[in-house]
């Protein structure tokens, strides 16, 4: 029987790498801001764009240009809960809310998940997906 | 998976192996999840080790004989130990013809280059020759080739090349077409007391008995399967003066794909011993003595 291993903390490189202003240091994120991240990079990953692993990430910016609608809205939200699912394993209960705005076309979506073996209460952030070019 | 295992060549292998430093070397944890920054960092890395390694790889491989699998490196490796390469070789047929003329040449010369067309698998290809062939008039008629002496035609384009030696050490005298049949090379070199085209020179593959006078040149296999011309240094074979015209003939070829092409049908052109062109009194009906030969030609 395999045993799952449940990780007390996460801590994570910032990309930004903008230096701490007193210790000079390059950034870290920690605990949910790593994941918080990390679901982020997942849903803006392209599949095929990692090296030798075709499948991570998804495939929402081909949605971006279709109809501004809840019809693509919820395929939108299939394709981030099903990468979520597949990559995320530190998080459970996770709930997808995509709302379009045709007006403006974009789509906001607003991502609700705990955190595995955390005592951390139900973590919620938003982001907005729109079509650049 | 010890950091210090190098042997690891595959991309999943050398990701592991920087994971396993980190694992031990660092206080991040999250290099183990797809989604984190750290893991972008980690592909990019492993990305760039894995390119390395390979290209290392396919350096090593292609500097020993054994193992290179670009021509370009094996004959390189080859041109080491004194090996050229044979080239493409171009199909050979021999025929004869009578050419009706009424000029007042003692002799007619038939030029280098295309003498006739033939067929073969609903396809036409061109016959040339690499030299002039030269023949006496008699009776109103010049007689090229019998049935005993042919004259052998080759399956191929003729070609001339000139070069103006400019004495600088990086010149080089290269061929720029593939597929020259290298036995259809003739070189002339024009000093500056010379006519016409010059001298022409020998092609050796050895320099055995080669003095400082040697008028020779030996050639070598460049890429892209074409020829560079090596003529004398001054001390192995003559060396060339700035100023010298260098003229090379050559012939390129459809190798065997030119075999067992016949009923030729004659294209060639004449001069006459005063070098004016001279047109034929009548039709010149070619005799096939031989088809192009399927044994001779090759790729």
């Amino acid at each position: 029987m395999s045993i799952t291993r449940i990780s007390r903390s996460f801590k994570d490189i910032s990309l930004s790498f903008d230096p701490h202003p007193v210790t000079k240091d390059l950034p870290i994120l920690k605990n949910e801001s790593a994941i918080r991240r990390s679901v982020r990079n997942l849903v803006e990953t392209i599949p095929t764009e990692r090296f030798f692993n075709s499948l991570l990430g998804s495939d929402v910016r081909s949605s971006l240009f279709e109809f501004v609608d809840y019809g693509t809205a919820s395929v939108i939200e299939d394709q981030i809960l099903s990468t979520l699912s597949n990559f995320e394993p530190r998080i459970n209960n996770v709930r997808v809310e995509v709302d379009p705005q045709p007006d403006i076309n974009t789509f906001n979506v607003n991502i609700i998940f705990d955190i595995v073996g955390q005592e951390f209460p139900t973590q919620e952030f938003s982001f907005i997906l729109e079509a650049t070019r | 998976m010890p950091f210090t295992k190098f042997t690891n060549l595959d991309f999943d292998q050398i990701k592991t192996s920087i994971k396993d430093y980190l694992r031990a070397n660092s206080n991040f944890t999250d290099f183990d999840f797809e989604g984190s920054n750290f893991s972008v960092l980690i592909d990019t890395l492993a990305y760039n080790t894995y390119i390395t390694a390979f290209n290392s790889n396919m350096i090593v491989n292609e500097s020993f004989l054994d193992s290179a699998t670009l021509r370009e490196n094996v004959v390189s490796l080859a041109r080491n130990i004194g090996y050229v390469p044979r080239s493409r070789t171009a199909a050979r047929a021999s025929i004869s013809f009578q050419v009706p003329t009424t000029t007042t040449s003692q002799t007619l010369t038939l030029q280098a280059g295309l003498v006739c067309v033939g067929a073969s698998d609903n396809t036409s290809y061109t016959f040339s020759i690499p030299e002039n062939v030269t023949t006496t008039v008699s009776g109103g008629f010049a007689t090229f080739g019998s049935t005993e002496f042919p004259i052998e035609v080759y399956q191929g384009t003729f070609l001339t090349k000139q070069f103006v030696v400019d004495g600088s050490l990086d010149q080089r005298f290269i061929l720029e077409n593939s597929f020259i049949d290298s036995s259809t090379i003739v070189s002339y070199v024009k000093g500056i007391n010379d006519s016409g085209l010059g001298r022409q020179y020998e092609q050796i593959d050895n320099i055995l008995n080669v003095n400082s006078t040697s008028e020779t040149y030996l050639i070598q296999e460049v890429q892209d399967e074409k020829y560079e011309l090596l003529f004398g240094d001054g001390i192995f074979g003559r060396k060339l003066e700035n100023g010298t015209i260098i003229t090379v003939t050559y012939i390129i070829t459809d190798g065997k794909e030119g075999n067992g092409a016949s009923r030729f049908s004659f294209q060639g052109t004449f001069k006459d011993s005063n070098n004016n062109i001279s047109i034929p009194s009548g039709s010149i009906t070619v005799n096939t003595i031989s088809s192009a030969s399927p044994l001779c030609a090759s790729a």
